[in-house]
């Protein structure tokens, strides 16, 4: 894995989907300028995610959370994010309790075979974060 | 877009730059959407700015330099640099 985190890049079309809603219409973008953004974009995730461990590391957590991340957005003097992210964190936990439920729900009514099936789905949340955890377990052997 | 909304960014890409730091351990899904959407803020932003550039030249297409304008102009764009 020798690629630079700077070539970790976004895709090129959400970028510039961004980029021309936030404009008037009849703006165009260039390719270099588009380019020039998406690289500012991954550093951007870069320098916020470094900032942001400094707050988990501050308050002796191995993971990084949400906060930190908003705490990050205070320090790069990007106060004006902070009001916007929470309204969309908001809305992103009530999703994904809704999904959980969802699965809860499907559970209750079910009859022994299908709690085998809830129970992988389960899982499923489960697996998920402890993605997270054995990829970086890999990634901790590498450092 | 209302702010509340999704992000458009890929979760999986931003969380692969995440990764891409060696002194973070573990992120949470949350941290890693929180991040997603601030980039999407941070796009928007850094466009309409250079935009201001593109406008002072009468240009109704974004052009690197503008980029470079707000960049240098903008202190909180000093981590471009």
């Amino acid at each position: 894995m020798a690629e630079r985190p700077e070539d970790l890049n976004l895709p090129n079309a959400v970028i510039t989907r961004i980029v021309k809603e936030a404009l008037p219409d009849g703006v165009n973008i260039s390719k270099e300028a588009r380019s020039a953004i998406s690289r500012a974009a991954s550093v951007f995730v870069l320098y916020a995610t470094s900032c942001a461990n400094n707050f988990a590391v501050k308050g002796k957590r191995k993971t990084l959370n949400a906060s930190d991340v908003l705490s990050a957005m205070e320090e790069m003097e990007f106060q004006r994010f902070v009001a916007p992210l929470k309204e969309s964190l908001e809305v992103y936990r009530r999703e994904q309790k809704g999904k959980k439920e969802a699965r809860k729900d499907k559970d209750k009514k079910t009859d022994s075979e299908e709690q085998d099936k809830s129970r992988e789905d389960e899982n499923d949340d489960d697996d998920e974060r402890m993605e997270e955890e054995e990829q970086n377990d890999e990634e901790e052997l590498d450092n | 877009p209302p702010p509340g909304r999704g992000a458009r960014l890929p979760l999986a890409r931003v969380k692969a730059l995440v990764k891409a730091d060696p002194d973070v351990s573990l992120a949470s899904q949350e941290a890693v959407f929180v991040l997603a959407r601030a980039t999407e803020l941070f796009v928007e932003t850094i466009a309409k700015d250079a935009y201001v550039y593109a406008q002072q030249g009468k240009r109704k297409t974004l052009q690197r330099k503008d980029l470079d304008n707000a960049i240098e102009a903008i202190d909180e764009f000093a981590f471009l640099e």
